[in-house]
């Protein structure tokens, strides 16, 4: 049975009628982006013809300018993990894309490994990219993930995103 | 938790601000998120605009009344990405 729309998600203007693939993991180890991508891809019954991703890493200097030590990513159990399917549901309905796959990582990250990754297959370049761009910013906001960065041993919660 | 206790959690700067992550009160009727903020004392009569609510994992309002054996949490602005 299908759940009722999301107030905090954008509506459907025209629904897909295909379920596009979700795959969304969080992972507390590091996890190498293009090898990701690599397994997914050789899941998938459909190559499509587009495919649009974005991976980010941690910078190595937290939002003071001081070199960073680590940067922890909490979340809430459960909660986040639904969240983000909701938020690849939703958008892959809305802009009628075949699949979409989200890592994260969540507690403590190195300087310069990988936080994040989406993918999105479509079968045009402006459904992918659109998508992708909409999920990780989707995320950014509406996923439960609070950031801390360590400093010299010292943490210190961050309250908003870095600027697009 | 019994049947008739609310959950409450606290995450990230909340938790830490509070000393506590996670409580079980019992249930009052027509309790709702903004009267457990305030009887717990957790700073002022009612959550900074940017905290937001969850029940049962998904986001609520602050004046959702709130039924035995829900979970409610208390979440610091979000930033994940």
């Amino acid at each position: 049975m299908p759940s009722p729309p999301d107030p905090a998600l954008p509506p459907d203007p025209a629904p897909h009628q295909d379920p596009a693939l979700i795959d969304v993991e969080l992972s507390a180890d590091p996890f190498d982006p293009l090898l990701t991508l690599e397994r997914w891809q050789a899941t998938l019954p459909d190559a499509g013809a587009a495919e649009a991703h974005f991976s980010g890493r941690v910078r190595p200097v937290a939002a003071d300018g001081s070199p960073l030590e680590a940067l922890e990513l909490e979340h809430y159990p459960g909660m986040t993990e639904r969240r983000i399917e909701a938020i690849s549901h939703s958008l892959a309905r809305r802009h009628g894309v075949m699949a979409v796959l989200v890592r994260h990582r969540i507690g403590r990250i190195a300087p310069n490994e990988a936080i994040v990754l989406v993918a999105v297959v479509a079968d045009r370049r402006g459904p992918a990219l659109r998508c992708c761009a909409e999920v990780l910013e989707t995320l950014k906001h509406e996923a439960p993930f609070w950031k801390r960065e360590w400093i010299h041993g010292r943490g210190h919660w961050l309250t908003g995103n870095t600027p697009l | 938790m019994t049947s008739g206790e609310l959950r409450v959690r606290l995450f990230a700067a909340l938790r830490e601000q509070a000393g506590w992550q996670d409580r079980l009160l019992a249930h009052q009727d027509g309790m709702t998120a903004r009267a457990l903020w305030r009887g717990l004392e957790l700073g002022g009569s009612e959550p900074p605009a940017t905290v937001r609510i969850a029940i049962n994992q998904e986001f609520g309002a602050l004046d959702t009344v709130l039924a035995p054996g829900d979970e409610v949490a208390f979440l610091p602005p979000i930033n994940g990405g």
